[in-house]
């Protein structure tokens, strides 16, 4: 049987995302302390001092399935931000350009400060240091070494591993002197285990699609891994993925599939198209799914709360923005011998430079080593200025021929 | 007349860069390539081997772009398409460096596909803290180990200092001859400046001291200085070759002071001697005029600014390389910061190929004759 949404992801971005705003808002009115961060910063710390956390990246994600991105970038494009950066960074500053009248979610509260990391990109603090210059807010950076080994998080160099929890000393007296509260250890001990038991059921939830039919699609994953990324430990992300895993559970023992005769089955890499996430159901009419997204995947890892910085730094420095290409190769390898997976999805994305080198070279030796192969498209996750979709319908087509011809 | 030949001797530093690494190596010495200036080639230098700044070319990419995508630096995808060409397979080390988001996937890419042995990566921290001074000391510690390793050669610390002090030579003597450019007109075009600064990334040290020194001691006697011209700033991140400024000094401009890696960043701060070589050159190295990739890269800014008014300049050109993110991020706040000193600004992107600068010309053409109108 086949069914494609979910239940539980139904009216996501109204009962969620929507409110997630709302109440940022909201906070910023009662002057609660409220700070913008970047992905792969550990969140917990700043969810142990009960400071707002504000992802502006999600903010440009949902500003590109409202529609709303080109315009935005263009803003920013105006002011001398060349058109070749990450879609995410031109949008929001092209947000704090404007006027705020016509954004979407009311536009993002100014932050009383900013905190970042080097560990996905370099780009996150440059384009926060524009932001901290534009709002003159404070700007803390948590300097993150390059995991160039592609070591695992057990097997971390042991200088990385010191530098970064090093710095929680520095991090902590800037939130201090910001917030006016001192940090309660067992505060963030609590945290970091519900960050863990989160992460923990958002991979059982990944593991249930092993499953053929597979119970959950990319764009209910992208949804999803809403959580993960904004508010992991915190008490709703964990309810909300009671509810998920439970639905899923289900419809793998009722055998319910979002593909009733899966022909491909599809690893998709790096980030969708926000501006378009209804490709994932022209896949689907095409007998494809996607049965995980590194993206989902790259977030897995646990935390021990008894050393919370330290599992904090051993769960980010191995993300794969942060480490050397064959991190993600190994991790690719993996999910298709485990999944199940027949062809893999490699997107690109204009503005990003890590997402965008080395996708030769995991379609290079995925095929050696397993015969599988990749389809490379060039795409931005939130500038669609440069999308042509007749030529990417038409790429996945015939990628999909190649795939039937093999087997 | 010998001014004419000294001058000559470093432009051919840089056109036979590929056949003085051989020279070297028939010696039974050394080559190790190093692709940002946050590389301590002092480290390179103290075991013996020759340390080379790997460029690319404006020639195109056509090996490259197999491998690359063509929204990466076009600067390093030209480095790699050289190295796919087989310039660089002479080469018995390779180091890269955490300076931006291109570098740590491109070294993926030269140890899968080049045929250079021993690819190496330094960690540079983005900022100079006490504790980014430790970790980037213990990372020079790891990379002399590993030199010492790989070269099988002991490094010690009387040539770590002789290698400090023939480094700092050279930086003091480059920048008496950035002085030059300070007279009315330059006694130095920037063309030839630029091949002074970019030679000295490929040639023995002490060699490029002997030239540099035989300039400083024939230069007052100079009769064909540049013509007056439009006296200009420019400012990028990496310019590993001529043609941009020779294109700007044909239309008219005195290109009198820059902000290249390859340029004036590359030699401004010294080391100091007065710690132990290892500590002396990795806190060189943290604390130096910054790149755009650095935390407190505001200090670049007050660099420019400062040798703005130091040379006297008239007007400036911002120049961004295409894909390069950490300076298109910078290059509209240093725009603004230039323009508040009254300096008129013209903001250029460009893509590292003949075909990507030869469009320039009519806006640089265009900016002077503006900038000319107003004088």
């Amino acid at each position: 049987m086949s069914q494609r949404g979910l239940q539980s992801t139904r009216g996501f971005h109204r009962n969620y995302i929507k409110k997630y705003y709302e109440d940022a808002h909201k906070a910023k009115a009662e002057k609660k302390p409220l700070a913008w961060v970047t992905s792969t910063f550990p969140i917990e710390t700043l969810l142990a001092m009960d400071i707002v956390p504000i992802w502006p990246e999600n903010y440009a994600s949902v500003c590109a399935a409202r529609q709303a991105s080109v315009e935005l970038c263009e803003r920013a494009e105006r002011e001398g931000f060349s058109r070749d950066l990450c879609s995410y960074s031109r949008c929001v500053l092209g947000s704090m350009f404007g006027g705020e009248k016509d954004l979407p979610e009311g536009g993002l509260p100014k932050p009383d400060f900013l905190v970042t990391t080097t560990c996905a990109c370099d780009t996150h603090l440059k384009w926060f240091q524009v932001a901290s210059r534009l709002y003159k807010a404070p700007l803390f950076l948590l300097d993150v070494p390059y995991n160039i080994s592609g070591a695992d998080s057990l097997n971390l160099e042991k200088a990385h591993v010191d530098f970064y929890v090093s710095q929680s000393e520095e991090l902590f007296s800037f939130l201090e002197e910001q917030t006016g509260t001192r940090l309660d250890n067992k505060r963030l001990r609590e945290v970091v285990a519900l960050s863990n038991q989160t992460s923990q059921l958002w991979m059982e939830i990944q593991d249930y699609r092993r499953t053929i039919p597979c119970p959950m699609d990319a764009r209910d994953a992208f949804s999803a891994v809403f959580f993960m990324l904004c508010i992991p430990g915190t008490h709703v992300a964990l309810e909300f993925y009671t509810i998920l895993r439970d639905e899923i559970r289900e419809r793998v023992k009722n055998k319910v599939g979002v593909v009733e005769n899966e022909k491909y089955r599809l690893i998709w890499d790096n980030l969708p198209l926000w501006f378009n996430l209804k490709i994932f159901e022209y896949l689907n009419s095409l007998g494809a799914v996607v049965v995980a997204e590194t993206f989902s995947h790259v977030w897995a890892g646990s935390l021990d709360p008894s050393k919370p910085l330290e599992s904090l730094a051993r769960k980010y420095l191995v993300n794969f923005a942060n480490s050397s290409v064959k991190r993600k190769i190994d991790m690719i390898l993996n999910l298709a011998k485990d999944f199940n997976v027949n062809g893999i999805i490699l997107p690109t994305n204009w503005g990003c430079r890590m997402m965008s080198i080395g996708e030769t070279l995991v379609r290079d030796i995925v095929y050696k080593k397993l015969g599988i192969s990749s389809l490379i498209i060039d795409v931005d996750s939130s500038d669609w200025r440069n999308y042509n979709e007749a030529q990417i319908k038409d790429r996945f087509e015939t990628f999909f021929e190649t795939l039937t011809r093999k087997q | 007349m010998i001014i004419m030949e000294v001058l000559q001797a470093f432009r051919n530093c840089l056109l036979s860069r590929h056949d003085v690494a051989r020279g070297w190596k028939s010696q039974g010495r050394r080559v190790i390539g190093w692709t940002c200036t946050y590389t301590p080639e002092e480290v390179i230098y103290a075991a013996d081997a020759l340390p080379v700044m790997v460029f690319g070319d404006l020639s195109g990419m056509k090996f490259a772009d197999a491998y690359l995508p063509s929204n990466s630096c076009s600067f390093a995808r030209s480095c790699f398409n050289a190295a796919l060409r087989g310039d660089y397979d002479y080469l018995d080390g390779f180091v890269e460096s955490n300076s931006c988001d291109n570098r740590g996937k491109i070294f993926d890419m030269w140890a899968h596909y080049t045929k250079i042995p021993n690819i190496y990566f330094i960690n540079t921290p983005h900022t100079n803290t006490e504790k980014a001074h430790q970790f980037f000391y213990e990372e020079v510690v790891k990379f002399k180990e590993w030199l010492q390793t790989t070269l099988n050669i002991s490094i010690s610390d009387q040539s770590l200092r002789k290698a400090i002090e023939v480094y700092n030579t050279n930086r003091l003597l480059l920048k008496k001859v950035y002085d030059l450019r300070m007279k009315h007109p330059p006694l130095i075009s920037g063309t030839e400046a630029l091949e002074i600064s970019l030679s000295s990334t490929v040639t023995p040290k002490e060699e490029h001291n002997k030239l540099l020194n035989r300039l400083l001691n024939e230069i007052s006697n100079r009769s064909d200085t540049p013509r007056q011209g439009v006296r200009l700033l420019v400012t990028g991140s990496v310019m590993d070759n001529t043609e941009l400024i020779k294109i700007i000094e044909e239309v008219g401009g005195n290109v009198v002071a820059d902000d290249w890696c390859t340029g004036s960043r590359y030699f401004w701060n010294l080391v100091d001697l007065g710690s132990e070589p290892l500590r002396a050159i990795a806190s060189r190295y943290l604390d130096k005029i910054p790149s755009s990739f650095m935390y407190h890269h505001e200090e670049r800014f007050k660099h420019v600014v400062e040798i703005a008014k130091r040379y006297d300049v008239e007007a400036a050109i911002v120049f961004v390389l295409k894909f390069c993110d950490t300076h298109m991020f910078d290059a509209p706040l240093l725009r603004d910061e230039l323009k508040a000193l009254g300096l008129p600004v013209l903001y250029l992107e460009w893509e590292h190929s003949m075909s990507g600068i030869a469009g320039l010309k009519t806006r640089i053409e265009a900016f002077l004759e503006m900038v000319g109108g107003v004088k």
